[in-house]
C-alpha cells in the first residue's frame, strides 16, 4: 500500500477514535443539561488531552529510535522518562511552587530532570568511543533504576498526601478537569513536533548512520543536541502532567514504521495521529474497564507495551544471530 | 593542474592514543591517491578527518586553498562525498530514496526537488548502471550491487571528490574488477578526483597516481604509484616478504606474498 493511503486510513481512524471516545460510558439516565457539562468540561478536554500527549510521547519515541538506530531506544529506555518523572516528584515534595509565562514550574522541574538523564547517558556514551547501541540501552536502564530509587526515597520523606500524589501520578493518569492541563501541554507539543517536521530530512540521513549523514552534510551534534533539547523539553511537559505513560514511544512509531516505511516525511504525520489515537483508546479502556472507577492509563499501555517489548527483543535477537 | 587538497603534519589523537601523526600529501584535480597500509594504520581515519566525520587534532586540511573548518558540513558535502566500508544491505531504504536523500547538501527544508536533482539522480544511476535497481530495497542487494548503489549515492552528491574506504573488500574477483573499472571510469572520464583505501597493492599500482603507504598512523612512503612495488617498501610496511613477476597480459609489475617460511 502506498505510504499516502496508509496514512489517510491512520488519519481517519484517528480521528473517528477522537470523536466517538467521549460519548462512550455515558450513563443514560442523567438528564441532558448534566451530560453536556460532562461532555464540555471532562470528556473533551481529557479526549483532546490524551490525543495531544500520546502524539508527543509517540513522536519522541521515534525520534530516538531514528537517532540511535533501534526500535528498542525511546525516551523511556533512555532514563529520558525516570528523569523528568524525579524532577517533577522532587518538585512536589519540596512543596515548591512556581511558574513562569503561565507555565507551571512541575514543567520546568521535569524538564531539567529530562535533560540531566539524557546528558549523563549520552555523556558516558560519547566518553566511552566505539560504544553500542547495547551500551547505550544499559546505560538507559540504570539511569532509570537509580532515577527510581531517588523517586522511591523522596517519595518516602513526603507527607501522606504528597506521597500518594506522587504514587498515583507515577502510574500515569489524564483525569483532568477543564481545558487548563491542554493549554499548559499544547504549547510544547506544537514547538517539539514543529522542530522534528523541520528536521525531518535529517532523520533521514541518521538512520542511514552517523558518517554517512556526516558525508553528506548533516551537523550531526547540532542536530542531535537540538533534537534532544526539543524532545527532553516534549517529554518532560507531558510527565510533569499526566505522569510517564510508557511504552507509546516505542510501539506506536514501530508499527507506524512497517505500515508507512522509514521515510520521516510520512513517519511523521503518521506517528502523530497514530501516537493519539492509540492513547485515547488505552484511556478510554482505563475509564471503562472497571467503571465507575478508573485505572491509570500508564498500566493499561504498559501491559500492552512489556509483551511487545520482548516480541521486539526476541525479533532483533534472532534478526541479528 | 591545480592544488585540491592539501594536508600539512596532520594528526589525530582520541584520548591520549596517536592515531595518526604528521601526515603530509597533496593532490591535484584529477589525482588518484591509493592509501595503503596494514590493519590498524590509520587509513580509515585519514578519510575520515577529510570528510569532517573525526576532528582534526594538529595541523592544517586545506581545500580549495581554504581551511577545512571554515566550510559548513553542508559546503563541505558539496566537494567531497564518501563511500563507507561498512555495508549499505543493513540500512531501511529502498535504492532510489537512499540515493536521492544524497542530495541533501543542496537543499534547505524548504525547498522541492529540482530538475537539476532528477539531473543528478538518473547521470549517478546511468554511470553506475543502478537505475534498474532503484524501487528495490537495499536489503534485498548483492554485494556488487550494493557498491554500486552506494557509488551512485555518492555520485548523486555531485562532489568533485570522492573517498572510497576499501570498495572491494567483501567483492568476489568479478565484482572486484567491476567496481575498480568503474573507479577508473569516473577518474579518467568525469574527471572526479578519488582518494581510496585499499589492501589490493596491484591495483593501486596499476590503476591508481599517487600512493601513501601508512603504518603506525605514520607515512611511511609517499610517491608516484608505478614506483610503489618494492621488496623493501613492501617488507617494511606489512613485515611480509613479497615476490614480483609481470602480468601476462599487461606486463605491468605484480607483487606476490612470499609463501615461503
Amino acid at each position: 500500500m502506498k505510504p499516502s493511503l496508509s496514512l489517510v486510513l491512520i488519519s481517519i481512524a484517528s480521528i473517528l477514535i477522537l470523536l466517538l471516545s467521549p460519548m462512550l460510558g455515558l450513563d443514560a439516565q442523567v438528564n441532558a443539561e448534566i451530560k453536556h457539562r460532562i461532555m464540555t468540561e471532562i470528556r473533551i478536554p481529557r479526549v483532546l488531552f490524551a490525543f495531544v500527549a500520546g502524539s508527543g510521547l509517540a513522536l519522541c519515541g521515534m525520534v530516538f529510535q531514528a537517532m540511535f538506530h533501534n526500535p528498542l531506544a525511546t525516551p523511556f529506555t533512555l532514563g529520558v522518562a525516570s528523569g523528568a518523572s524525579l524532577g517533577a516528584a522532587l518538585y512536589v515534595s519540596l512543596g515548591l511552587s512556581f511558574s513562569f509565562l503561565g507555565i507551571n514550574g512541575t514543567s520546568f522541574a521535569a524538564f531539567s530532570g529530562a535533560l540531566l538523564a539524557i546528558s549523563i547517558v549520552y555523556g558516558i556514551s560519547r566518553f566511552r568511543q566505539g560504544f553500542s547501541t547495547e551500551t547505550l540501552l544499559l546505560t538507559g536502564v540504570a539511569i532509570s533504576f537509580f532515577f527510581s530509587s531517588l523517586i522511591l526515597f523522596t517519595q518516602y520523606l513526603s507527607n501522606v498526601t504528597d506521597s500518594f500524589r506522587i504514587l498515583r501520578w507515577l502510574m500515569g493518569e489524564l483525569s483532568i478537569v477543564g481545558y487548563g492541563d491542554l493549554m499548559q501541554l499544547l504549547p510544547f507539543v506544537t514547538l517539539c513536533v514543529a522542530i522534528i517536521i523541520w528536521l525531518s530530512r535529517e532523520l533521514n540521513l541518521l538512520m542511514a548512520g552517523d558518517d554517512i549523514a556526516i558525508s553528506r552534510g548533516v551537523a550531526v551534534k547540532q542536530v542531535r543536541y537540538i533534537l534532544f533539547f526539543s524532545t527532553s523539553m516534549c517529554v518532560g511537559a507531558i510527565v510533569a502532567l499526566c505522569g510517564p505513560i510508557g511504552f507509546i514511544g516505542m510501539m506506536v512509531p514501530h508499527i507506524c514504521r512497517l505500515i508507512v516505511g522509514t521515510d520521516h516525511r510520512w513517519l511523521i504525520p503518521a506517528s502523530l495521529m497514530f501516537g493519539g489515537g492509540f492513547l485515547v483508546v488505552c484511556d478510554t479502556i482505563a475509564r471503562l474497564i472497571i467503571a465507575p472507577a478508573e485505572i491509570p492509563v500508564g498500566v493499561i499501555t504498559t501491559l500492552l507495551g512489556g509483551p511487545f517489548f520482548l516480541w521486539l527483543l526476541i525479533r532483533s535477537r534472532s534478526k541479528t544471530a | 593542474m591545480s592544488l585540491l587538497i592539501q594536508s600539512h603534519d596532520l594528526s589525530l589523537s582520541i584520548g591520549n592514543k596517536t592515531l595518526l601523526n604528521n601526515i603530509s600529501f597533496e593532490v591535484n584535480k584529477g589525482d588518484y591517491l591509493c592509501i595503503v597500509g596494514p590493519n590498524g594504520a590509520g587509513k580509515s581515519s585519514l578519510l575520515k578527518l577529510l570528510m569532517g566525520i573525526l576532528p582534526i587534532s594538529e595541523g592544517n586540511l586545506l581545500l580549495n586553498n581554504k581551511l577545512v573548518s571554515a566550510y559548513s558540513q553542508k559546503q563541505l558535502a558539496q566537494l567531497i562525498s564518501y563511500v563507507p566500508q561498512s555495508s549499505g544491505r543493513q540500512l531501511p531504504f529502498s535504492v532510489a530514496e537512499f540515493v536521492k536523500m544524497a542530495r541533501y547538501p543542496f537543499h534547505s527544508a524548504l525547498s522541492d526537488w529540482q530538475p537539476a536533482d532528477q539531473q543528478a539522480l538518473e547521470n549517478a544511476f546511468d554511470i553506475t548502471d543502478t537505475g534498474q535497481f532503484s524501487s528495490r530495497q537495499m536489503s534485498t542487494l548483492s554485494g556488487g550491487e550494493c557498491q554500486r548503489v552506494m557509488i551512485a549515492a555518492a555520485l548523486c552528491q555531485q562532489s568533485p571528490i570522492l573517498l572510497l574506504d576499501e570498495p572491494t573488500s567483501f567483492l568476489d574477483p568479478h565484482h572486484q574488477v567491476e567496481v575498480h573499472r568503474l573507479i577508473r571510469t569516473l577518474n579518467q572520464q568525469h574527471q572526479i578526483t578519488i582518494i581510496e583505501v585499499s589492501h589490493d597493492l596491484n591495483h593501486a599500482s596499476q590503476h591508481s597516481k599517487q600512493i601513501l603507504a601508512l603504518k603506525g598512523g605514520e607515512t611511511l612512503w609517499l610517491g608516484q604509484a608505478d614506483k610503489f612495488l618494492e621488496a623493501k617498501r613492501l617488507h617494511a610496511l606489512y613485515d611480509q616478504d613479497f615476490i614480483f613477476l609481470d602480468h601476462p597480459q599487461t606486463g605491468a609489475k605484480i607483487a606476490l606474498p612470499d609463501e615461503q617460511l
